[in-house]
């Protein structure tokens, strides 16, 4: 084994021993265990740990890493970092209500999103500084994320144990905003805005919560701070952060952002960036999920549990064959709807479409449904005509995407058949080629 | 945790996917097995829509198999629906051709030997639509031929073909993963190849259109004289065999290497041959003259 080979397994010994015996001196008993004895490696650390008087238990001391060396599978992980975000939420966990945490970590390498599955003892905020130990790592949507489990520790830091990250906001088009970015640079329209008051940690708070475009797409955005804000100001934001709710990004900014509210003619009027901005559900994916997004794409696909269907009065869930999964035997009330998939060859998703824009695409209401559904004693008569209507049409779908492990959902806000000039863009294609 | 992700439905003419011969599977064992096109579609999932001309039950009453035939602008894709395609079965057993038909399947590969991949596709949904959709459809798989195109003619100019500098050129990584491998597997770069398929299959859609006729190329005659070569290698073959139905790469190899023609002029002829009822393809990857 060469110098460099041996060096990580210096570096554990050392850390193991605290630093208490010279790098030089590990090395050269390590040689002598490997060379002269062909002790196993692991068993060569542990005798030297053992002989310079430490606990060989801390050889699995995890090395400490920084945020930009977080891959995504470690099984054991010590980060120093600070807070940059944190909020709860309510989850259910095997039947019973649970508050976990979940916000973003950052260092003077960049920042990464964190989940805390057990928060009882501790009593953490935003800004603090922490040291955490034996989380572990995975991958969401690609990007790596440290998970805080029950066999972790997190301790308080003084602030100055993690330096501060320090580099250019970062210019960005709104579609490409991602979660757990931070100290971006943005330019947009606000097209909604409304004022809440939230409860926070540190008591009330206004939040400005709203919709802001460029023409690239839109994204929901929360400004913790009174910026005088209005709908269609255009405003440039530098220092916001991003985390997603189920995939869909969200931009922040508070007291410690810059914003201002610039006279931009260029960028379009509020109504029209409200309507552009279509995006092919590759890039949706890739982004995690959108607010109010528009999709050109075909149905190739009408799953079962569409048309009319039977809904338990007492949780909404779909009935199946008049029992609900969790309260048995009931009543259903009807409902209709559309769970289809939707392909622009590029991606898909699974869209769900409700009662009222399912009754648009028939051109009949749940009544008739009903009516029909009862003459020809076959409840999936709709789901048959559903079909008819919609596959291998083009469509335009707008609404909210989310994700989560199994993919995109699509709530559709609105679907319109779209109408397209084939000969007219065959023409426009063969001429772009042809030159 | 990695996101259990529906395969995208390529939009993709029958002429790219059937000269597909590279298969590759993900590490992971649950990794869907895709076909890699000459020009970098990395299909597990296909959305055609075309002429259904032919469906035959290749199975028994009791267990049909359903098989039938989808022609593009260019080419025909082969599909069958059995009993793990229920509905698509159904679908097609009532499908009287030749109609419009829209196609939703699984690709699947045969090789018959070391050098032949038979691609057809594994109907999940056959549904009747109407001339519209099938002209839409060859608008989108044109427009998804150009951006392939596009990518290649990149990877073309680069030294060693990059994922990562596709991706910075605004290509999908899922595009960029399949040109890399396409452009080691196959070695050539078919630009000029597909720029035409594609042109032509735009003019399709437009009014002006007129189908090319069979017999008004300026080499006829000896087209004429080749077409009579393949019938006659067919009708060796099966009187050796003493079968009906002989093997399309056993011919194609023996007509390839007698006459010293190549693959596609090959393919032609024999399209040809059945445009003039001569020949016939009584299964995937056969050829049989007709009496």
């Amino acid at each position: 084994m060469n110098e460099k080979e041996l060096a990580p397994h210096i570096e554990d010994i050392n850390r193991a021993l605290k630093e208490k015996v010279s790098s030089e001196q590990i090395e050269e008993e390590l040689q002598k265990f490997r060379d002269e004895y062909r002790i196993s490696l692991g068993d060569a650390k542990r005798a030297i740990v053992k002989k310079f008087g430490g606990d060989p238990q801390d050889l699995f001391l995890n090395p400490e890493k920084k945020i930009n060396e977080i891959r995504g599978d470690e099984r054991s992980l010590d980060i120093k970092a600070r807070i940059i975000a944190i909020q709860d939420k309510e989850i259910e966990l095997d039947g019973q209500p649970k508050t976990i945490f979940y916000g973003i970590f950052g260092d003077d390498t960049g920042t990464i999103p964190f989940t805390l599955w057990e928060s009882k003892s501790v009593d953490i905020e935003k800004g603090d500084t922490v040291h955490v130990k034996n989380a572990y790592a995975n991958t969401w949507n690609d990007q790596p994320q440290v998970n805080i489990g029950s066999m972790a520790g997190i301790g308080i830091l003084d602030d100055d144990e993690v330096p501060p990250f320090e580099r250019d906001p970062q210019v960005c088009d709104i579609k490409d905003i991602r979660e757990g970015m931070r100290n971006l640079m943005v330019t947009g329209r606000i097209l909604t805005m409304e004022k809440k008051v939230v409860q926070t940690d540190s008591g009330e708070k206004d939040l400005f919560s709203g919709v802001l475009a460029d023409e690239s797409g839109k994204i929901q955005f929360s400004a913790w701070h009174d910026f005088q804000l209005e709908p269609e100001q255009v405003i440039k934001l530098v220092g916001g952060y991003v985390r997603s709710w189920r995939g869909i990004p969200q931009l922040n900014f508070d007291e410690n952002s810059e914003v201002e509210i610039i006279d931009d003619q260029e960028l379009p009027s509020a109504d029209t960036l409200q309507d552009s901005s279509t995006m092919t559900i590759s890039h949706l994916a890739r982004r995690g999920g959108a607010v109010d997004a528009i999709v050109d794409a075909v149905v190739i696909d009408i799953k079962t549990g569409s048309g009319l269907i039977f809904r338990c009065p007492e949780c909404n869930r779909v009935v199946q064959k008049g029992a609900c999964r969790i309260h048995g035997k009931v009543d259903g009330e009807a409902d209709l709807r559309v769970k289809g998939i939707l392909d622009d060859g590029t991606g898909a998703l699974t869209m769900i479409m409700t009662r009222e824009l399912t009754e648009n695409i028939l051109g009949y209401d749940l009544d008739k449904a009903k009516e029909l559904a009862r003459d020809r004693m076959d409840q999936d008569v709709i789901k048959d005509e559903l079909e008819e209507l919609l596959i291998a049409q083009p469509l335009r779908v707008r609404g909210n995407v989310t994700s989560d492990e199994y993919g995109l959902m699509l709530v559709a806000s609105d679907v319109k058949f779209k109408k397209i000039d084939v000969e007219e863009e065959a023409r426009k294609l063969l001429d772009e080629v042809s030159v | 945790m990695s996101m259990m992700k529906r395969e995208v439905a390529w939009r993709i003419f029958a002429d790219e996917l059937n000269n597909s011969t590279l298969e590759t599977r993900g590490e992971d064992e649950r990794a869907p097995t895709y076909i890699v096109s000459p020009l970098g579609a990395k299909v597990n999932r296909v959305y055609a829509v075309g002429v259904l001309t032919e469906v035959d039950n290749r199975g028994t009453p009791e267990e049909p198999l359903w098989q039938g035939r989808v022609s593009d602008p260019t080419g025909t894709f082969f599909i069958s629906a059995g009993r793990y395609q229920p509905e698509a079965a159904t679908s097609l057993s009532n499908i009287d051709p030749p109609k419009f038909v829209a196609v939703v399947g699984k690709t699947s590969t045969y090789r018959p030997d070391d050098e032949t991949v038979l691609i057809s596709i594994r109907a999940e949904l056959v549904k009747e639509v109407n001339d519209e959709q099938r002209d839409l459809w060859i608008l989108e798989a044109a427009k998804s031929l150009k951006t392939r195109l596009e990518a290649m003619a990149e990877a073309s100019r680069m030294e060693d073909v990059s994922v990562q500098e596709l991706i910075d050129l605004g290509y999908d990584p899922t595009l960029a993963d399949g040109i890399k491998a396409a452009s080691e597997h196959y070695q050539t770069y078919p630009l000029d190849r597909y720029w035409s398929i594609m042109k032509d299959a735009l003019r399709y859609v437009l009014p002006e259109y007129e189908e090319p006729t069979v017999m008004d190329t300026a080499d006829e005659g000896l087209d004429e004289e080749l077409m009579e070569r393949v019938l006659e290698v067919v009708q060796e073959l099966e009187e050796e065999t003493e079968e009906v139905g002989v093997s399309y790469e056993q011919v194609r190899d023996i007509v390839v290497e007698r006459e010293d023609i190549t693959m596609t002029e090959f393919e032609e002829l024999v399209s040809k041959l059945r445009l003039h009822g001569k020949l016939m393809e009584p299964a995937l990857g056969q050829i049989q003259s007709a009496y």
